[in-house]
């Protein structure tokens, strides 16, 4: 469509005079929302179709991205932005469906586990229901398949089976040619995420190798063994996938390392945690952390008290700012990920995306800004 | 200035953060349904207005569109953008809503108006030299400055500024006075002209070429409509502003005085440099309630829609410490900032001598 390019440009040029804003398109959201919600242009949306209770702590959602959405490839993730109590939020989270549904039927899936204390998981187990509608980003991450297609072992533990089972059902889809093993640790029997579709998954699909284990249905916890490791044929020339809790992770890149496995042939992917909820006073908090500033490439440490504003001026950055005691919002800026306690109150924000102040804003632990 | 010692402050300062924490735990739905309404409600008003100004050659049709699109504007500039960009919203976390990426629609542009009102009117508000919106460094209020005959036609000065407000507001951060001083100098201001150039000649194309060519049998109609739109928002959104420091009992300060302050004395010289003043929703609505300028300068990021709930605790912690809170009625407050405006237009012996008569 070369010759709409330029119409469109200067349709986007005059949109931008006569609304002020960088997306034109957004201006008649608020009335079109009241219309129909997946008529908005500022973000896409996406509707949920159908809620699956996995098991009893995790939930499927089906959902219907509006059209303009840009799809995925299996193991990636997506941002989805929910509003709860008036604030929007937003948090990563994997992909469990494939592909080819999304071609075929439109449809998405996420398998979302509540986690003791997170506001969204469990805001989302609590609220959403068929029909409601969320944002929804489009798709990142590169836990991704092999191409072309070599033999494969996924590690994965607990909800860290969302992206592995993305990435099964297109194994199946395409008749993915190389051995495929997945090794699934789950706490007991009861807490097998999506166990009829895996076990349909390991009829239907000749290559793949299923083997469930449970760690705590004995006396002694049984956590991944070296054994487990030798049991898989060929070993050494699979690429690993691992997905799961920091415990599961550092186990198997030891053990792994062990067998020979090379780095290289390691992949791994986020696996989210909630953050413990903090509203302690300042002094009983361990403030500081590592601040990656985004858009100037920068990154500083800090400990103690130190905004990030000081922070930011230490490391020779100059971002806009005025009163320096929380006033004027000057150097309100993005947070994309970490956690920062408030000066002023004392109080810890959430870990997601978010507009913070800079000046009365102290990192706690990692923290990502966008200047 | 009342005198209240630092124990005296401190305590002030205790008293309006905790009603001010107590707002913030509070932030959540019913704000964030607030504001969406407000915003329903002014793309109604600028569609509607736009659609029928076309049609303004039937003359009820001409006032309709020219006040709902004048309503558009004075809503839009007020009670979102004025408050979007103190950052009122931007824990909701909507990009849209976000205080440093907003863009309102009115000559200035918003990366002018957040560096001089956001940070130097509230953080110096009525220091007189620092707060350059005292009197817009056209208008003498205030017997710090020295008279000179030019002051006594400053009511005319006046009348032009409202007229014109958008684009006094617009240009206000280019501190001609200053250049002409020789202070500064004015290729330093380049950046800053080249911005206010780009933002106010978007506005203008809009109102005034764009709307008025695309109509182009009824283009004299559009135009009148969108002048006529413009006027009514710079009237009103200027008279409400000069409603909230320039009142009888609004009170100024020196600079040497307030060098570093404590937060209590911020708070002390936000309350008594600020008025109020009383009238129905809808007067609160279109003035973006900054007819509760005291509640608005004490916490300039809340919510404005809160400061009606937090007036009386404001009131009574006023009560507590001795502060004077300045309140009346529209026309009683708007009335002291004419007759401020006058009086401070005559030299000083004239104006004492009338000062002393009875009245």
């Amino acid at each position: 469509m070369p010759a709409r390019i330029p119409q469109t440009r200067a349709l986007h040029w005059l949109g931008r005079q006569l609304f002020n804003r960088n997306d034109p398109a957004a201006f008649f959201d608020p009335l079109l929302e009241t219309l129909n919600p997946m008529l908005v242009q500022g973000q896409t949306l996406a509707r949920v179709e159908q809620v699956i209770q996995e098991t009893s702590d995790t939930r499927t959602f089906t959902l219907k991205p509006a059209a303009r959405w840009a799809g995925f490839q299996a193991g990636q993730h997506v941002n989805i932005c929910v509003e709860i109590d008036g604030v929007q939020r937003t948090r990563t989270f994997s992909l469990s469906s494939s592909p080819e549904l999304w071609a075929k039927q439109g449809l998405v899936t996420l398998t979302i586990k509540r986690l003791p204390g997170g506001l969204v998981t469990n805001w989302l187990h609590d609220n959403l229901s068929e029909g409601q509608v969320l944002g929804l980003g489009e798709a990142f991450g590169d836990f991704l398949l092999p191409e072309p297609p070599q033999p494969v072992l996924f590690i994965a533990g607990g909800s860290g089976i969302t992206p592995v089972l993305s990435h099964l059902e297109t194994m199946a889809a395409q008749d993915f040619r190389a051995p495929v093993t997945l090794l699934y640790f789950v706490r007991t029997q009861q807490d097998i995420i999506a166990a009829e579709r895996l076990h349909a998954l390991e009829r239907r699909y000749s290559a793949l190798t299923l083997r469930i284990i449970a760690t705590d249905e004995s006396d002694k916890p049984r956590y991944l063994k070296s054994q487990d490791l030798s049991t898989v044929p060929g070993l050494k020339a699979r690429q690993v996938y691992l997905c799961g809790p920091k415990g599961l992770m550092d186990l198997a890149n030891k053990q792994l390392h062990e067998h020979g496995i090379r780095k290289k042939d390691i992949h791994s992917t986020f696996f989210s945690t909630a953050a413990p909820a903090l509203n302690a006073d300042l002094a009983n908090q361990v403030l500081g952390g590592k601040v990656q500033f985004g858009k100037s490439n920068l990154e500083a440490s800090s400990e103690g008290d130190a905004s990030l504003l000081e922070i930011a001026e230490a490391s020779g950055l100059s971002p806009r700012h005025g009163c320096r005691m929380g006033i004027c919002h000057q150097c309100s800026c993005r947070k994309t990920s970490g956690t920062v306690i408030n000066r002023l109150t004392g109080k810890a924000s959430g870990p997601g995306e978010e507009s913070v102040q800079l000046c009365i804003s102290i990192p706690h632990g990692p923290v990502t800004i966008e200047i | 200035m009342s005198q209240m010692t630092e124990d005296q402050l401190q305590e002030l300062a205790q008293d309006l953060n905790s009603i001010r924490d107590e707002i913030v735990a509070d932030l959540g739905e019913r704000d964030a349904n607030y504001i969406r309404r407000v915003i329903r409600l002014h793309r109604a008003l600028e569609v509607g207005g736009r659609v029928m100004m076309p049609f303004g050659f039937i003359p009820p049709v001409f006032v309709a569109a020219t006040v709902s699109l004048g309503l558009s504007k004075i809503i839009e500039n007020m009670e979102i953008g004025h408050n979007v960009m103190h950052g009122q919203y931007d824990w909701i976390n909507d990009p849209s809503l976000h205080s440093q990426t907003y863009e309102w629609d009115t000559a200035c542009s918003s990366d002018s108006w957040r560096r001089t009102h956001n940070y130097e009117h509230h953080t110096y508000t009525n220091i007189i030299g620092k707060d350059r919106d005292y009197g817009y460094a056209l208008l003498r209020l205030s017997d710090d400055e020295q008279w000179h005959p030019a002051h006594s036609l400053q009511f005319l000065s006046y009348v032009m500024l409202s007229v014109f407000f958008q684009w006094g507001v617009g240009l206000h951060e280019l501190e001609f006075e200053r250049v002409r001083r020789g202070e500064i100098r004015l290729r330093d201001k380049l950046p800053f002209l080249k911005d206010a150039l780009h933002k106010g000649g978007r506005q203008a194309f809009k109102d005034y070429v764009f709307f008025p060519l695309i109509t182009f049998p009824v283009a004299p109609i559009v135009l009148a409509g969108n002048l006529g739109a413009n006027l009514m928002r710079n009237l009103w959104s200027s008279t409400v502003i000069f409603c909230g420091h320039f009142t009888e009992d609004a009170e100024t300060f020196d600079e040497k005085d307030c060098e570093n302050e404590s937060k209590g004395h911020w708070y002390l010289r936000q309350l008594t440099g600020s008025s109020n003043f009383t009238g129905n929703k809808l007067i609160h609505l279109l003035s973006g309630h900054l007819s509760y300028q005291i509640e608005h300068h004490v916490f300039p990021d809340l919510p404005a829609h809160r400061y009606p709930e937090v007036s009386e605790r404001v009131q009574s912690v006023c009560r507590k410490h001795g502060i004077r809170y300045n309140t009346g009625s529209f026309r009683h407050q708007y009335g002291t900032v004419v007759k401020r405006i006058l009086k401070y237009s005559l030299p000083d012996r004239l104006r004492m001598r009338l000062e002393s008569q009875p009245a």
